[in-house]
C-alpha cells in the first residue's frame, strides 16, 4: 500500500517546481507505476475469498472503512494514471520526432499515439502546465485521504496496537519515509547502473537524505507517541501486546522502532557522513525497519484477539510465516525490480522536457537580470 | 557463459552479508520456538490420575452417568489434560453379581456420558440401594481405575398450578418400596431456578419436609417470546439419593413482544447517515470532475495538434 506515496511525492515536487526535482521526479514517477501496478495486486492476495471479491461493489456500506478503501484506492489509482500521462507526453513527443534514434516500429508507432500530437507549441504546453499543476494538487490530496482511510481500516477497529487516534497520519509520515528510502535506494541503482553520475549528482542524494531525515525524526517521534501511551495508559490488552512484542518480536521490534529510525538520523544528521553511499545505506536501514514495522503493526495485533480461539489447531492461533508468504514477499521485489529495468527501457529516466523546461526558464531569467542590469 | 556465472557469484558473495542479514531477520528465533516446544517428550510418570464418577437423575426418569478422566501434574497442579477415547464401563453390581449397564467412550475434555433409560431395572440391596460402579481397565501407559457410587432412588414430582390466580409451584419427593408403597422424603435441601439459554438462573433455594415444597413464583420473570418459560428443581449431591432434576413448562413468562424500532440513518443501519452520503458525493464529484476537465484537456491539444499538422501541411 505504499504507491500512494510516490505519486504523492512526484506532486509535491511539481507542485511547488522543486529546483533539482528534473533528475529525480522520472524515478519517482517509474516506481509510481510500477507501485500502481504491484499495490493491487497484493491486496487481491491478501483477501484470500477472491470468489467472494464482487460482493465489495454488490453489496457495499457506505458506513464501511473497507468501502471507503475500495473508492479511495480506485480514484486515486485513476488519479495517478492520468497525472503520470500528462508528466510523459512532452517525452514521448520528443521520441516520436527523434529520427536519430532506432526503435522498432510499433514503438514510433505507440509513441506517436502516446503523444497525442503534441507540437510543444505556447498554447500545447501552456495547457499541459495549467492540467499538470492541478493534477498535481489532486494527488496529494488523494495520496492523503487514501492513505488514511487505510489507516481507518486499523484504527477504527477496537483492537489493541490499532485502536489509535494518531494512525492516520503516522501511516502518511511512514508511507513517506520508507518511500523516500526506496527513491533513494533506485536513485543509486540507476546512476550506478546507466551510469548517469552527470545527472544524479551528490546533491540529489543531500536532498533527498535531508528529507529521510525529516521523515525519520517524524516518524520517530510518532513512533514513540504511540508505544508511550500505550505503555502508559497500561490497558490490560495494551499490556498483553506489548509483552508480545518485547518477548516473542523482540529483535524484530528493536530493528523496526530503534535501528530503523536512529541509524539513518545518524548517518544523515552530521554533515561528513552524507556521502552518496552512506546516504543510500541509511535508506536501507530504513526501508527494512519499515517493512518490520508493518509487519509488526499486523501480526502481534492478530495473535492477541479478545476472544481466545477455542479448540483449534496450534498453526492457526499463533501466525508464523510460512513459505508461501515469504516467496510472496520476495516475488513483490523481484516484480518491482524486473519492472523497472523493462521500463527504463521504454521511456527516458531523466525527463528530456523538463531539462528543456529548465534550460528555456533559465534563459528566460537570464534575460531578466540583464534587463534589471542595463536599467 | 561461464564469465557471467563467475561475476553472478562474486557479486553473491559481495552482497553475501546484506544476504544473510536479511535471511537471519527473516526467518527469526519466532518462527522455530514452536517446533522445540513439540520435541519436548511427554512424561506420564510426572501425572497423577483424577477420576471422577456422578449419577444424575433426570427430568425424564433416565439416569445420567458420568466420568471424568484426566490427569494432572503432581507439582504443577494448573496443568491438566484431559485423557480422551477413553472406555469407560458402568456396571450394577449387587454382592457378587455385576450387570453391565453400558460403555461410553471419554470426548476430547475427558468426560464419558452413559444414560440408563427410566425404563432400566437396577438391582436393589436390602434397603433400596443401587450400587453403581464405572470402570477404567487402563492401558498400556496409563493404570486402570474404578470409582462407585451407591444411590436410593427417589421420584421427585413437580406440579406447576394457579392457587387462586397465584402462580404456585409444587413439588412432591417419595421412594418407593419393592411392594409399591410411597414413602416420603423427610428433609432435604431443594433449588428452583428458571432455565435460560446459556445457564440456570436460581430463584428460591429452600427445603423439603416431609415429601412436600410449596413455592409462589414471582411474577417478574419474563420467559421467552411466547410468554413461555421452564421451571427447574434440583436436589444436588444428596447423600442418599445424589443428583436429581425435574422441569415443567408454563404459560407463566409475563413477556411484552416491544416492537424493535427500525432505525434509520446510523452507522449500524441499513442506511448511512446523511452527511456521509453528502460528503462523500462532494469529495466524488470534485475529484472526478477535474478528471474529466483534465481529459477534455487533453482532447483540445490533441485537437490543436491535428490542426497544426494539416496546416504545415497545407
Amino acid at each position: 500500500m505504499l504507491f500512494g506515496v510516490y505519486t504523492f511525492i512526484a506532486g509535491i515536487l511539481h507542485f511547488f517546481k522543486t529546483p533539482w526535482k528534473n533528475s529525480v521526479l522520472r524515478i519517482v514517477e517509474l516506481i509510481t507505476v510500477l507501485s500502481l501496478i504491484i499495490g493491487p495486486i497484493f491486496i487481491l492476495l491478501c483477501i484470500g475469498r477472491l470468489d467472494r471479491l464482487h460482493y465489495l461493489f454488490l453489496y457495499p456500506r457506505i458506513q464501511s472503512p473497507i468501502t471507503w478503501d475500495i473508492i479511495a484506492i480506485m480514484t486515486d489509482l485513476v488519479g495517478c494514471f492520468i497525472y503520470l500521462y500528462l508528466t510523459f507526453i512532452p517525452d514521448f513527443a520528443i521520441l516520436r520526432d527523434n529520427d536519430d534514434i532506432k526503435i522498432a516500429n510499433w514503438r514510433k508507432k505507440l509513441y506517436k499515439a502516446l503523444a497525442l500530437n503534441y507540437q510543444d507549441t505556447p498554447s500545447q504546453r501552456e495547457r499541459l502546465h495549467k492540467i499538470t499543476r492541478t493534477m498535481s494538487v489532486m494527488i496529494i490530496v488523494l495520496a492523503i485521504v487514501a492513505y488514511t482511510v487505510l489507516a481507518w481500516i486499523f484504527s477504527l477497529t477496537l483492537q489493541p496496537g490499532w485502536n489509535s487516534s494518531i494512525f492516520a497520519p503516522y501511516f502518511i509520515v511512514a508511507g513517506l519515509y520508507s518511500g523516500v528510502g526506496v527513491i533513494i535506494i533506485a536513485m543509486y541503482a540507476t546512476r550506478k547502473y546507466f551510469h548517469l553520475e552527470r545527472y544524479l549528482r551528490k546533491v540529489h542524494f543531500v536532498a533527498a537524505g535531508i528529507v529521510l531525515l525529516v521523515m525519520a525524526l517524524l516518524f520517530g517521534y510518532f513512533t514513540f507517541s504511540e508505544y508511550f501511551a500505550r505503555w502508559f495508559s497500561h490497558k490490560a490488552t495494551d499490556v498483553q501486546l506489548l509483552d508480545t512484542l518485547f518477548t516473542g518480536y523482540f529483535w524484530e521490534f528493536i530493528f523496526a522502532n530503534y535501528i530503523g529510525v536512529l541509524v539513518p538520523i545518524f548517518i544523515i544528521f552530521f554533515k561528513k557522513f552524507r556521502t552518496i553511499k552512506s546516504i543510500t545505506f541509511a535508506a536501507v536501514i530504513a526501508v527494512l525497519g519499515l517493512w518490520l514495522n508493518r509487519f509488526l503493526i499486523v501480526v502481534p495485533t492478530l495473535e492477541t484477539p479478545y476472544l481466545p480461539i477455542q479448540d483449534t489447531r496450534a498453526e492457526f492461533v499463533h501466525y508464523s510465516a510460512t513459505w508461501v508468504e515469504y516467496s510472496l514477499s520476495f516475488a513483490g521485489i523481484a516484480a518491482f525490480c524486473l519492472l523497472f529495468t523493462l521500463l527504463v527501457k521504454f521511456v527516458p529516466i531523466i525527463p528530456m522536457s523538463g531539462i528543456i523546461d529548465y534550460e528555456r526558464e533559465h534563459k528566460k531569467s537570464k534575460k531578466k537580470n540583464r534587463k534589471i542590469v542595463t536599467e | 557463459m561461464t564469465l557471467k556465472l563467475e561475476i553472478m557469484k562474486s557479486n553473491l558473495f559481495k552482497y553475501s552479508y546484506l544476504a544473510s542479514f536479511i535471511v537471519v531477520l527473516l526467518f527469526s528465533s519466532k518462527s522455530f520456538a514452536q517446533e522445540e516446544e513439540q520435541k519436548e517428550a511427554f512424561d506420564l510418570s510426572k501425572y497423577k490420575t483424577v477420576y471422577k464418577f456422578n449419577s444424575f437423575k433426570q427430568a425424564d426418569n433416565s439416569r445420567l452417568l458420568e466420568v471424568s478422566l484426566i490427569v494432572q501434574n503432581k507439582k504443577d497442579r494448573k496443568d491438566k489434560i484431559p485423557v480422551f477415547e477413553a472406555d469407560i464401563n458402568f456396571y450394577n453390581i449387587l454382592d457378587d453379581e455385576e450387570v453391565l449397564l453400558g460403555t461410553a467412550k471419554t470426548s476430547q475434555e475427558g468426560i464419558a456420558q452413559f444414560i440408563a433409560p427410566a425404563s432400566q431395572n437396577y438391582l436393589l440391596d436390602e434397603e433400596g440401594y443401587i450400587h453403581l460402579i464405572a470402570r477404567f481397565e487402563g492401558t498400556k501407559e496409563l493404570k486402570g481405575k474404578e470409582k462407585d457410587i451407591t444411590v436410593k432412588d427417589l421420584n421427585l414430582e413437580l406440579e406447576l398450578t394457579e392457587i387462586d390466580s397465584v402462580k404456585t409451584v409444587l413439588v412432591k419427593a417419595f421412594t418407593i418400596d419393592s411392594v409399591g408403597v410411597e414413602t416420603p422424603l423427610e428433609e432435604a435441601d431443594i433449588i428452583i431456578s428458571v432455565k435460560s439459554m446459556l445457564n440456570n438462573m436460581p430463584i428460591e433455594e429452600g427445603t423439603i419436609e416431609d415429601g412436600e415444597f410449596e413455592y409462589e413464583f414471582p411474577t417478574d420473570i419474563p420467559g421467552d417470546d411466547d410468554g413461555d418459560l421452564t421451571v427447574m428443581i434440583s436436589i444436588e449431591d444428596h447423600d442418599d439419593f445424589g443428583n436429581l432434576v425435574q422441569e415443567k413448562s408454563a404459560k407463566w413468562g409475563n413477556h411484552l413482544k416491544t416492537p424493535v424500532k427500525k432505525v434509520k440513518n446510523t452507522l449500524w443501519s441499513e442506511s448511512a447517515p446523511l452527511w456521509m452520503y453528502i460528503v462523500l458525493t462532494i469529495l466524488l464529484v470534485g475529484v472526478w470532475a477535474n478528471y474529466i476537465y483534465t481529459i477534455v484537456n487533453l482532447f483540445r491539444i490533441k485537437k490543436e495538434g491535428i490542426q497544426l499538422e494539416l496546416t504545415s501541411e497545407e
